[in-house]
């Protein structure tokens, strides 16, 4: 029997029934590959991602050293699964692609602490297996993890999630109501950023918006972003812990 | 504006409830006198803001503070008034002395350069191996241009690291008859669980000794622990025992012979047998987390044969699956048996 969502709209539910707040089921697993470094997989709701970590190495052309003098060089590739969205894939890269590759890169090169591994590669190695919304916080929470394992020092989690601002409600800047975690209906309507904060700290390391919206709604959504920052740290770190108890 | 965030709706609740009581126990004795064996300590988790505690590996300060916080997820260790983090895996990071098993990536005109694992790939200079030929000499123009005689790409060596430069590439040397070419055996890799760390759980670590002759059924194996986590499995070399009756001063130049060869003997198959067992159950033990070494590995093996005899007489022994699930079974009946 199909799951009747018409109340939802009186509930002040969303498209799939969680409140404003409320984040997706978030799984994770670390170390999935035994070959790799460090490697995770990690669930956003239906947003699938696994990391692989290789480094730090030396790079691939030998001869040619890392990045600057004296630190590590991060590279990221990303890789969409043919069957990740609702179209089939053609083409192999896009701008779009090769953006999220950048923000992952000056992100991670400045969290990490690069300065211990000199004239050595970390290559970050992202495949999407299945896209629903918040796709580069997923890759970040996902490289997070995989950098962990890996063992490469860093200064904290950097850790990520969406906020939308929804324009159901009058434009007023009282009464715009901000969104957490978006799922990919959700994204296509409503103007939303990608927030992405250092651990428990309110520290914003990256920040990224493609839609037009008011400034006045702007800091309301990353105030909700920030939270469920906080929030996305909390479920990590569980995992990472949890993980440690095999060791011990 | 207030704003309270909803947990997903999934069984996260507990693990969180569990992961705060470490926390307080972390903050609640700010010196952190004993390591406590269960919770492990993640990056950005402040370790102490007591400034009589130096910081170590692993940790780091933030600008004008003096708290030390974590950076890597790992056990914390103590050394007087040290405070390290030992992460739980990481890539294996050179050491001198550490005897290491590499692979040949590169030759150059001078030096070989070696994949040993580490962030770096480590040169082996022409005047750091045995030279064949009888007595040490000194290499000539020839031997640079015969190279790849000695060692080409692929070829798999068992060396020791012989110093680190500035930014911690590793030089080796191969200059004793115990280090060289490695042939006659199969080579595993366990990523991650090298670099013989203090009390690291997991993987290899630094032992009195690296390399070992384990009895088998079958006939003698060689094992080479590599510190680097690559390790190497062979048949047991004959010539080099029979020729130990040779005159000690014929004994460079009769090795030598065989010293770079390429060629593989001919393997009993009962021996190639015991070599693939005895790989799958280092891996296996890798796998539950247990440390690697002479000792664990020659009990481990003989309650593999033991296991397996008895599946064969009773026809069905209560396991889990595959090389994690032997070992399993044969580490609980170890740990019954004293």
């Amino acid at each position: 029997m199909p799951l009747d969502t018409s109340t939802y709209s009186l509930a002040l539910l969303r498209l799939d029934g969680r409140r404003w707040n409320e984040l997706r089921r978030l799984h994770a697993q670390i170390s999935t590959q035994a070959a790799a470094d460090g490697s995770s997989y990690l669930e956003m709701g239906n947003t699938k991602v696994l990391c692989n970590v290789t480094g730090p190495a030396e790079g691939r052309q030998s001869g040619q050293r890392g990045g600057k003098d004296s630190e590590a060089k991060v590279e990221v590739e990303i890789g969409f699964a043919g069957f990740s969205g609702v179209e089939r894939r053609r083409r192999k890269s896009d701008k779009r692609t090769s953006e999220m590759q950048h923000c992952l890169e000056t992100a991670y090169s400045s969290l990490l602490l690069t300065h211990l591994y000199p004239h050595s590669t970390i290559t970050l190695n992202v495949h999407i297996l299945s896209q629903d919304g918040s796709l580069l916080a997923a890759c970040l929470n996902a490289a997070t993890l995989a950098l962990i394992d890996a063992g490469v020092p860093m200064t904290d989690y950097l850790v990520a999630c969406t906020a939308a601002s929804s324009s159901t409600s009058d434009s007023s800047s009282e009464s715009s109501d901000p969104l957490l975690d978006l799922n990919s209906l959700e994204e296509q309507e409503l103007p939303f950023l990608t927030v992405g904060t250092l651990g428990r700290s309110e520290r914003v390391s990256v920040l990224m918006m493609e839609s037009r919206v008011r400034m006045e709604r702007v800091e309301g959504m990353l105030a909700v972003g920030i939270e469920g920052c906080k929030r996305v740290r909390e479920i990590l770190d569980g995992v990472v812990k949890g993980y440690g108890k095999r060791f011990s | 504006m207030p704003v309270s965030i909803l947990p997903p709706s999934a069984p996260i609740a507990a693990q969180h409830l569990k992961r705060e009581d470490s926390d307080e126990e972390m903050s609640d004795d700010d010196l952190p006198t004993s390591t406590s064996k269960s919770s492990i300590v993640t990056p950005g988790e402040t370790i102490t803001s007591d400034p009589q505690w130096m910081r170590g590996h692993g940790t780091y300060v933030p600008a004008d503070t003096s708290t030390i916080i974590s950076t890597v997820a790992g056990h914390l260790h103590k050394t007087n008034k040290l405070l390290s983090v030992q992460p739980l895996r990481a890539r294996y990071n050179p050491e001198i002395g550490d005897l290491v098993v590499g692979r040949i990536v590169s030759v150059q005109t001078k030096k070989w350069t070696v994949d040993i694992a580490a962030p770096m790939l480590a040169s082996l200079p022409l005047s750091a191996i045995n030279l064949p030929g009888g007595i040490l000499r000194r290499r000539t123009a020839v031997d640079e241009l015969n190279i790849r005689t000695f060692f080409s790409e692929g070829d798999l060596l068992v060396a020791e690291v012989q110093s680190l430069h500035q930014d911690n590439t590793a030089s080796l040397h191969t200059r004793s008859l115990k280090y060289g070419k490695l042939r006659n055996g199969l080579f595993t890799s366990l990523s991650g669980a090298g670099g013989g760390i203090l009390s690291r759980r997991g993987g290899v670590v630094r032992s009195k000794r690296q390399t070992f002759t384990l009895n088998t059924a079958a006939g003698e194996i060689d094992v080479i622990l590599g510190v680097n986590g690559y390790i190497f499995i062979s048949a047991h070399s004959k010539t080099a025992q029979e020729q130990k009756d040779v005159s000690i001063t014929r004994l460079e130049e009769s090795v030598s012979e065989t010293l770079y060869s390429s060629q593989n003997d001919e393997i009993q198959p009962g021996v190639l047998r015991e070599i693939t067992r005895v790989s799958t159950l280092i891996k296996g033990l890798v796998a539950c987390g247990s440390r690697v070494d002479e000792d664990m590995i020659a009990r481990v093996y003989e309650g593999a044969v033991e296991l397996e005899a008895e599946e064969r007489s009773l026809g069905g022994v209560e396991r889990g699956v595959g090389a994690k699930g032997v070992v399993e079974t044969v580490l609980a009946r170890l740990e019954m048996g004293g």
